[in-house]
This record gives C-alpha cells, sequence and structure tokens, in this order.
C-alpha cells in the first residue's frame, strides 16, 4: 500500500496499444490514487482496472451524427451524457495500415502536446479514452463556426483591418503560448485556425507538433504546409527555433490581407522561388550561412532580387497600413535570427495602434462551420499538396453515409 | 393675462386694427400680428410705426409688456387662447423633453406626462405661475446637456423616418418594375419557344410531331424554373440588404444626464456610466517573459553549447540555444513553488463541489510524461 502512485511501472506494456493503455493508466493514477496503490496488482484485475476507467470516461460522452471522416480519422458531434446541452467533438483515429503495431505519430502527438496545453486560443482536449475496437477517441472542444480559411474565401464575408488585427492577435497569442510551453506547431495555416461559437480563434491539429528539440538533435524539415513554410525548412534544416511558426503566421497573415495565398508554390522548388521573387534572394550578405544549409540552390546571379522593404509590403497590403506593414515583415524575414520571435510580435506597437482590434463577439462570422469543423480535424497535417487534398475533401459527401 | 374677448370678435370684412382703427375695408391688404408676450393683436402698420424705434410698450390699454418687434408674428390659430396655449406647450415640451427609455418603468413615464401637462396648464390657466416658472427655468439650467442631446436625437429621429419612407417608396417602386419585367421576360420567352416549336415542327418530318412539341414543353418549363430560382437569389439579396440597413439604423443609445438636484422629475433611470474601454492587451493579461526565481540571460558559457554557436549551418537554420536556455532553466525550477499539500487539498475541495478538472489531470499527466521522456533524452 505503500507504493507512491506515480512510480505505478506500467503492467499493461503487454497490451495491444501500449501508449493509449499507458495514458489511461497516468490518468487513472491522478484520479484514483487509492485503487491504482494496490500491492502487487496481478495483471489480469489491473487490466480490468484500467478498462473500467476508460469506460468510464467513455460513459461520459454520448456519441451523436458524424461530421466528417477522412483518411486519418472521423469526427463525430457528441455531448455529456450529464449535460446534453454541452457538446463535444470526438475525433476518433482511425486503425491505420501504416501503424498496425500501434499508434499513428499524429495521434501520438496531438495527445501528448493537447494535454499539456490549456489556453483560450488552443482547442481544449477535454479526455482521451479508447473504444470498443481499440481505436482512440479524443474528446475535443466543439467548434461550430468553420475556420479562417472559410472565411477567406467567402467573397460574400467582408472584414476590415480590425476583424484582421483580432484574428492576427489570437492566433500569436495561441502560438506564443505554444512556444512560452517549448513546444512547435509546426502547422499553421488558416484552415487549422478553427473558430468557436464565441468567435475565438482557436489552433487546432497538433499532429506535426513536436518539442524544442535539444542541442545537437536533429528535426524534420517536411514539416509545415509548403505554402506556409519558411525558406529554412525548404532548405532543409535540421535545427531550427520557434520562429518557423512566425514565418506561417506572418503568411496567414497576409492571406488574410490578400484573400488569397501569398506564397503558394506547386512544389518545394517552385516555393522556393516564389519565395524569391516576393521577398528576396537569400545571399550570404542578408542571411549569413544560408548557403551551408543542406538543400541549398545557389541563385541565378542575374536574377537576384534585392531583399524587399518597407516600401515594398506597404504597396504589397495598404489595407495593413504602415505599421501593420512594418509588423508582417518582420514575421517574413527570411534570416530566421532576424525574424521576430511570437513574443516579440505580440509586443510589437501595432496591436495598441488604431484601429482597435474588433471585440471576438463583433467578428464576422458564416455558418456551416461544423462540416468545415468535421473536414479539418480529419485532416492528416503536413506536407500533402494542398490543391489536390482541398478538392479531395470538398468532394466527399459524408451526409449520404 | 388672457386677453380680452372683445378683441377676438370680428368679421373677415370689417375688421379693424384695435390700435390705430383702421379697417380691412380700406385697406385690402392689411396683416395682423401678435406678439407672443400678451397675445394683443395689431395691424402691420402699426408694428412698424411704434416698434421701429426699438422697443416700446404694448399700445393697448392696461397693458404694459415691453414689446420688440422682432418677435411679432402672424397668428396660426383664429382663437388666440389656442395660440397662446400651443406657444406654452411648445416652449414646455422643449424643456422637458425627457423619453420613455429614460424611465425606470411606465408607471413612471406616465407620471412624468401628467406632471408636464400640469405644468402646462398651469402655465396656461395662471395659476402659481412664478413658482412654475421658476422651477422649469433651474430645471433647464441643470439639464442643459440632456436637453440638447434628446432634441438632437428627435431631429435625427425626424429626418431617419423621412429617409425611410423614401426608401421604402423606392424599393416598392423597383419591386413593381420588377415584376412587369419579370412578365414581359415570361410572356416573350412563351413566344419564342412557341415559335421555334413551329418552325421546327415546319421544317421537320411529320412523325416526329410529338416528340418536337414535348421538347418545347421541356424547354420552356426547364427555363422557368431556372428563371425563378434567379429571383429567389435576388430576392434573398435584397432581404440581406434590407436588413443589413436596419441594422445600420437602430437607434444610438440615448445617453442620459443625471438629472438635477431639484429633482423635479422622479423615477428616472440611473445612469450606467459605460466602462471605459481597456486598452487592448495583445497578450491577455498573461506576463511575458515572467520567471519567479531567476533572470533569464541571453548567454551562459558552456562548453557543451559552444559548437552549436559556432556552426554556421545550425545558426543559418535559425537554431536558438536562448530557447534552450530558457527551458533547461524553466524544468530546473519548475518543482520550486509547487506545494503538493496545498495543491492536494484544492484539489479535494474542488472535487467536492463536483467541478469536473479534466485541465489539472492532463497537467499531471502531461507533467509525468515529459519528465520520463527528458530522462530518456538525457
Amino acid at each position: 500500500m505503500a507504493v507512491s502512485p506515480l512510480v505505478s511501472h506500467s503492467p499493461s506494456a503487454a497490451s495491444s496499444s501500449p501508449a493509449k493503455l499507458r495514458a489511461a493508466n497516468v490518468r487513472s493514477s491522478a484520479t484514483k490514487p487509492e485503487n491504482a496503490s494496490s500491492h502487487q496488482p496481478s495483471q489480469n484485475t489491473d487490466r480490468e482496472l484500467t478498462e473500467q476507467l476508460n469506460d468510464e470516461v467513455r460513459q461520459k460522452y454520448v456519441k451523436d451524427k458524424r461530421l466528417g471522416e477522412g483518411t486519418y480519422a472521423v469526427v463525430f458531434l457528441g455531448r455529456l451524457r450529464t449535460d446534453p446541452s454541452s457538446f463535444v467533438a470526438i475525433k476518433k483515429i482511425k486503425v491505420n495500415a501504416e501503424y498496425k503495431d500501434g499508434l499513428s505519430m499524429d495521434a501520438i502527438r496531438e495527445v501528448k502536446y493537447l494535454q499539456e496545453l490549456s489556453h483560450p486560443n488552443i482547442i481544449a482536449l477535454h479526455d482521451v479514452f479508447s473504444s470498443k475496437d481499440q481505436n482512440l477517441n479524443l474528446v475535443l472542444e466543439y467548434l461550430p463556426l468553420g475556420d479562417l480559411e472559410m472565411l477567406i474565401k467567402d467573397g460574400n464575408v467582408h472584414y476590415g483591418a480590425a476583424d484582421v488585427k483580432a484574428w492576427m492577435g489570437m492566433l500569436a497569442r495561441g502560438v506564443w503560448f505554444c512556444h512560452e510551453n517549448f513546444i512547435l506547431h509546426r502547422d499553421i495555416k488558416p484552415n487549422n485556425l478553427l473558430i468557436a461559437s464565441d468567435g475565438e480563434v482557436k489552433l487546432a491539429d497538433f499532429g506535426l507538433a513536436r518539442s524544442f528539440a535539444d542541442p545537437y538533435l536533429n528535426m524534420t524539415h517536411q514539416v509545415i504546409t509548403r505554402w506556409y513554410r519558411p525558406p529554412e525548412l525548404l532548405y532543409g534544416a535540421r535545427q531550427y527555433s520557434g520562429v518557423v511558426d512566425v514565418w506561417s503566421m506572418g503568411m496567414v497573415f497576409a492571406e488574410l490581407l490578400l484573400r488569397v495565398p501569398f506564397v503558394a508554390g506547386n512544389t518545394d522548388l517552385d516555393q522556393i522561388s516564389k519565395i524569391c521573387e516576393a521577398f528576396g534572394t537569400p545571399t550570404e550578405e542578408n542571411w549569413p550561412g544560408v548557403s551551408k544549409l543542406p538543400n541549398y540552390i545557389a541563385p541565378d546571379r542575374n536574377h537576384l532580387v534585392p531583399t524587399q522593404g518597407r516600401d515594398f509590403f506597404l504597396r504589397q497590403f495598404p489595407n495593413a497600413g504602415p505599421v501593420g506593414a512594418d509588423l508582417l515583415m518582420s514575421m517574413c524575414t527570411l534570416d530566421p535570427r532576424k525574424r521576430k520571435t511570437a513574443c516579440e510580435v505580440l509586443q510589437h506597437i501595432w496591436w495598441t495602434s488604431e484601429p482597435r482590434p474588433t471585440d471576438k463577439h463583433d467578428l464576422p462570422r458564416k455558418s456551416g462551420g461544423t462540416r468545415k469543423m468535421g473536414d479539418d480535424l480529419t485532416r492528416r497535417g503536413g506536407e500533402i499538396d494542398e490543391n489536390a487534398f482541398k478538392n479531395a475533401a470538398r468532394k466527399l459527401d459524408f451526409s449520404a453515409m | 393675462m388672457p386677453p380680452q374677448n372683445r378683441i377676438l370678435d370680428r368679421g373677415d370684412d370689417d375688421e379693424v386694427c384695435p390700435v390705430c382703427k383702421s379697417s380691412r375695408y380700406l385697406n385690402p391688404d392689411m396683416r395682423f400680428l401678435i406678439n407672443p408676450e400678451c397675445y394683443h393683436k395689431m395691424c402691420e402698420s402699426c408694428v412698424d410705426r411704434i416698434f421701429s424705434g426699438g422697443p416700446a410698450n404694448c399700445p393697448v390699454a392696461g397693458c404694459h409688456k415691453t414689446l420688440r418687434k422682432n418677435r411679432f408674428r402672424k397668428q396660426t390659430f383664429e382663437d388666440i387662447n389656442v395660440e397662446r396655449e400651443v406657444d406654452i406647450r411648445r416652449r414646455v415640451m422643449q424643456i422637458l423633453n425627457r423619453r420613455e427609455e429614460e424611465f425606470d418603468s411606465k408607471r413612471a413615464w406616465d407620471d412624468f406626462l401628467e406632471q408636464r401637462e400640469e405644468i402646462i396648464a398651469n402655465l396656461v390657466t395662471g395659476t402659481d405661475v412664478s413658482k412654475t416658472e421658476s422651477d422649469l427655468q433651474a430645471y433647464a439650467s441643470e439639464n442643459v446637456r440632456s436637453i440638447r442631446a434628446n432634441q438632437a436625437l428627435e431631429a435625427q429621429e425626424a429626418t431617419s423616418f423621412q429617409e425611410q419612407q423614401t426608401l421604402e417608396q423606392e424599393q416598392a417602386r423597383l419591386r413593381r418594375q420588377a415584376a412587369r419585367q419579370e412578365y414581359e421576360d415570361e410572356r416573350r420567352e412563351i413566344l419564342a419557344g412557341r415559335e421555334d416549336v413551329i418552325s421546327r415542327l415546319a421544317s421537320g418530318k411529320p412523325t416526329d410531331a410529338a416528340t418536337i412539341a414535348r421538347e418545347g414543353q421541356k424547354i420552356l418549363l426547364k427555363k422557368s424554373s431556372a428563371r425563378r430560382s434567379e429571383e429567389e437569389r435576388i430576392r434573398q439579396k435584397q432581404a440581406a440588404l434590407r436588413n443589413s440597413d436596419a441594422k445600420k439604423a437602430g437607434a444610438p443609445v440615448a445617453t442620459t444626464e443625471r438629472a438635477g438636484d431639484t429633482g423635479l422629475i422622479k423615477g428616472l433611470k440611473k445612469i450606467k456610466t459605460p466602462e471605459p474601454e481597456k486598452p487592448y492587451d495583445p497578450f491577455m493579461g498573461m506576463v511575458p517573459n515572467k520567471r519567479d526565481y531567476y533572470t533569464l540571460r541571453d548567454h551562459y558559457p558552456s562548453g557543451y553549447l559552444d559548437p552549436i554557436r559556432q556552426d554556421t549551418r545550425m545558426q543559418a537554420g535559425g537554431y536558438d540555444v536562448r530557447e534552450y536556455y530558457s527551458r533547461t532553466l524553466l524544468e530546473a525550477f519548475a518543482g520550486l513553488g509547487c506545494f503538493v499539500d496545498e495543491e492536494v487539498s484544492k484539489r479535494d475541495a474542488s472535487t467536492a463541489l463536483g467541478l469536473s478538472r479534466p485541465a489539472t489531470e492532463g497537467a499531471a499527466m502531461a507533467a509525468v510524461t515529459s519528465s520520463g521522456l527528458n530522462d530518456e533524452k538525457i
């Protein structure tokens, strides 16, 4: 009886999905330490205990209709059994052919990081449980108003500089909070920015997230949807920092202002050339050491685009105003060391200058976001070609299923 | 001071100016004017004659009011008593121009209306005139701002009402025009379709007659359904437009001033001065870079980290050692200031209240998993 609840070595390792049961185990020790500290639990009773706890969580929710389905997950609308007016989204991760022996990385990452983060601008993970067929179910916050992409694309939705500032503020706070907790999101784009019923923008899809790497540890550069991927990742950097998310934020900012993706390359190479055209060619002068990056391509000496100054941003984004253009420029600096960090972004004077950001309740909104949430949460993050993927998702008709 | 009745009885033709006794019979262009000071009637030429040289006493015997020329005006009502009451009413209403939404209850509003009528009646009939007047003046001087605000509001309402009227008329006209146009289009299409069928019948074989006729019918139906959906779309757009207009026209919230100390009017709503909007905080109350037990420096000497600082590739990729400093120090100090006993008692208290605590659970779980992972890495 003297065993501490936190050192209960996981006897459930023999189970088919170790990660899930481990999670359930830790949860159990946090909720019911008196049960978990039973002396020398036999494998059988412990399995029963974890299953019992799992059932307890599962019984808390009632699954309702299906909101969307992708290759990676199915999203259901759910509600609390005790309070039928409280909605949740239940994301059921499909057992994937690629990961027969366990869970996909995306699911693990999502659970691991979402449960650490509790912030108004990050989607909340209420619970995790496994269903009868050994599938992992994430109980997420229900965000019925769709995502930012939907608003950007809909020509009938009109928004102004104050609205953009409000959205960017919420995005920047979410990203800053992740970085403050040493987590890289690595897939920031408008359709991962979901909107809650009160208008609050929430960062979702942590399938590509990871914690800041320790020194000398390599990270993959194959992250972040291409149009939002910073040049250092395109050049194959294996050691990078939080400012990769800041670049994505800058791209979202530009897209909010232009209402079309700002640099939309068809391939990684195309993306690099588009970035060069837009912001200037990376050279040793404006980005010391760039030529040492693994995938660096020496630019054509005759077609060097000079680094763009403030006037360029002001010309390209007149509705941002001079202060906004300055902020955008500092978010889209080629050299990651000169780029602003998420915290510095939030300290910029743009936030406090005119116009004041719109109150979240007064932001433009659009109905029909539930389906969109279904689509967004079932997507696997990252490098899938946006064009091909998007159209496919749109063509799927879930209502017939 | 009601004017004497004999001034008022008059015929149209032999109207006589009570001052100069000239009659309309001799001077058909004669116009009569009154001054709201005493309401004694006199002809235009008398006014010119007596008051051109500045203020003078009323020429009517027994009336000692001092009148000014610029205050003379034409009479609106035949009955001079009505004229006078209307003037008084107008003046009182201008001062006591509170609005219904400024009162706590319907009852208070009704009381106010009654009080206003009483004041008017007092002034008209001449009871307690001096006291009523002084009350009114005191109220007016104390509530200058709210009086002015309500006046502005009234003027605005009047104009917006007019605008609304013209807008509605315009919309009705557009609707009529659209309906006419639609009718015309439909008729033309039916005719065209019929002609098309006839010409095809003329050119085609006689056996195809039935099919051609059926096709023609089908095309016609298709066209009309397409038109209908188009109309529906336009109608929806117009409805949306109307809604947005209505929203814009929404009356601004009347900001009321505190009623004066004389307390002439009871039952006014307590004024809630809207809280001044706080400046926008980009961090929404969180404090960036706040560390309880240490201050983060930009550089720490470390043989382990030196190679990174010199590695151009890692530097060019943007790897930031400061993030590592920040994280390591935070984790090193993470346990300090964490008092398990207190947290446990707090947690038990919250469970007793029946609060769900997925967040704390999650955090506990996260702490376990992340610390485990770090141990593995190091």
